[in-house]
């Protein structure tokens, strides 16, 4: 005798509610292609659309900002300088809060969209994003006034700030596009996040924010990672976890090649 | 043809790193040396950090080494008591220059120390090699008569401690000079990713003054073990050894180095010596040029982020 299928249950819950608010309120959708990026032994580098939907009921025109961030690290920065004839490296300068990989896609150029307090507020934008010496400045007190902030590098701190976005876009790693949400259809978008081959890994973290008389209406936030698979990744670990074995196995299979070629050679 | 190098973590194409590889064990198997200085400035060139370029190429000339010391060890051109001496010294520089390359990479002084020695050595061993094989050249094609050889060694030599015998170098004297010979080549391979042969056959030549027949070969032998123990401290303490780039530049470099060594017979030494020594003097210029002309952007990253 078979078992019977368990009774239905008493209570039937509701279908998750998709599409609520979306008549009433200003809203925005998004999602990704792909929230894995895989770096074989075979990767250049990546490309992912970032498709969404906007609900707009009101008669205002919305923009679109897409932000998407990688993985944090420190940066060292050095400038040259030159002493007698000769172009030397200063001593280098830490940097925080630069993230490894930055852009916006937007469907206007970001000072139209939104004032500058606000973008700095949210931190939209490359000129915003919260990059800084923390080891280079002190606090003083000046004029009367306590715990004011200087650097340091005085004078060269912003030339040194901006050279920290200046070498990572042309690395291609932050990018600014003015017109980088398209609209498709009515309330239908997309944008393409292009990731270098030089991309670091980790979390990526992707903010799609919708804008209406340059106020933020409404985010939504995506997540993207982006890992060594396969044979790159168990390289990378066994160059990390056992350096030394690592090290001499690099060794070995160079000193056999050597061998093995006279040896080929020499009968030949 | 792209591949992805999992430590230099950049994409290049392959096919190129073994042609590199190829070409430059061929000119270490015609002229005998390691080839590390030819190698590094074209991986940094080709987009890979100058770190991993450094380290991952000594695992190269391990490889095209161990195949040119095989090679001379069937013709009796090793004298592996000498070389056993500088290569002591060798460990001992290799130790040390990684070391001081880790500090100098803290400093962000890295690049800059690269690009001094490449100008210095380089240009000082091309010019020499130069001036001297070029002098010869002239002579023989003139006709004249070779000056009569300054067989006489530095007379420092002889007042050392620590004598040896080295009989297959035709060789009574200190162990020390070579010790020490062996000490800097170690340094210089961990600064410069380079064997140091460019600096040992001349100083063990026209210093040491030992039989021309075994230099090239011991030389290498020299090279063969610090390069091993500098591409094992890199790995070990820096973590810059990438493999994928070793091997693919190892496959192209021992066929090389093979068709190079058949082919260095055919030349007379003294033109073998002079385009090595215009070699060696164009790549120290072109590394050192960066000291001269003002960069392209002022600002650059410095790699290694203190913990």
């Amino acid at each position: 005798m078979q078992a019977l299928p368990p009774p239905p249950p008493a209570i039937v819950a509701p279908a998750p509610e998709r599409s609520v608010g979306t008549t009433g309120q200003v809203r925005v959708a998004a999602a990704m292609t792909d929230a894995r990026v895989m770096i074989d032994s075979s990767f250049r580098g990546a490309s992912i659309v970032l498709y969404g939907a906007v609900f707009n009921p009101t008669d205002r025109p919305a923009d679109v900002v897409v932000v998407v961030r990688g993985p944090d690290g420190p940066v060292r920065l050095v400038k040259k300088t030159r002493h007698m004839g000769f172009w030397l490296n200063s001593r280098p300068v830490l940097f925080e809060g630069a993230p490894g990989f930055y852009m916006t896609a937007s469907t206007r150029p970001l000072p139209d969209i939104a004032d500058f307090g606000q973008l700095r507020r949210l931190g939209v934008g490359v000129d915003h994003l919260r990059i800084n010496a923390p080891q280079e400045s002190r606090t003083v007190t000046r004029y009367g006034v306590r715990d004011v902030v200087v650097s340091r590098l005085g004078e060269d701190y912003l030339d040194y700030r901006r050279a920290v976005i200046r070498l990572r876009e042309a690395a291609a790693l932050y990018n600014t596009d003015p017109d980088g949400v398209e609209f498709v259809d009515a309330g239908l978008f997309r944008a393409e996040l292009e990731l270098p081959a030089v991309a670091p890994t980790g979390e990526y973290f992707a903010e799609v924010w919708l804008f209406q008389d340059g106020e933020p209406v409404s985010v939504s936030n995506l997540t993207l990672t982006v890992e060594k698979v396969g044979i790159e990744r168990g390289l990378y670990e066994f160059a990390h976890r056992r350096p030394w074995s690592y090290g001499i196995l690099t060794v070995l299979l160079a000193a056999l090649m050597g061998w093995g070629a006279s040896r080929l050679f020499r009968r030949s | 043809m792209d591949i992805y190098l999992p430590i230099a973590e950049v994409s290049v194409n392959w096919p190129l790193l073994v042609l590199l590889g190829a070409t430059v064990g061929f000119v270490s198997g015609l002229f005998g040396i390691g080839g590390g200085f030819l190698m590094a400035p074209i991986l940094i060139f080709m987009g890979i950090p100058p770190s991993v370029a450094v380290a991952s190429q000594a695992s190269h000339v391990v490889a095209s080494s161990t195949s040119g010391v095989i090679s001379y060890t069937s013709q009796k051109a090793v004298d592996y008591r000498i070389g056993g001496v500088m290569a002591l010294g060798g460990v001992i520089g290799a130790l040390l220059g990684v070391e001081l390359f880790r500090y100098l990479r803290l400093l962000g002084q890295a690049d800059m120390a690269v690009a001094v020695s490449y100008l210095l050595f380089l240009g000082a061993i091309g010019t020499l090699m130069l001036y001297e094989s070029l002098g010869q050249i002239l002579r023989r094609v003139r006709g004249e008569i070779l000056p009569h050889k300054e067989r006489r060694r530095p007379l420092w030599l002889y007042g050392l401690p620590l004598k040896m015998r080295f009989p297959r170098s035709g060789l009574y004297i200190s162990a020390i000079p070579p010790f020490v010979l062996g000490g800097f080549a170690g340094v210089l391979s961990a600064i410069m990713g380079v064997g140091g042969g460019f600096i040992l056959v001349p100083a063990m030549l026209y210093v040491l003054r030992m039989k021309a027949g075994v230099v090239v070969g011991t030389s290498l032998f020299q090279i063969i073990i610090v390069t091993a123990m500098t591409t094992v401290l890199q790995a070990g303490r820096n973590q810059t050894v990438d493999i994928v780039l070793s091997m693919l530049l190892l496959v192209g470099g021992v066929v090389g180095a093979q068709y190079g060594a058949r082919l260095s017979g055919r030349f007379r030494p003294d033109v073998l010596r002079a385009l090595l020594g215009l070699i060696v003097l164009l790549v120290g210029i072109q590394m050192g040029l960066e000291l001269f002309v003002r960069p392209s952007d002022l600002f650059a990253f410095a790699p290694g982020v203190p913990d």
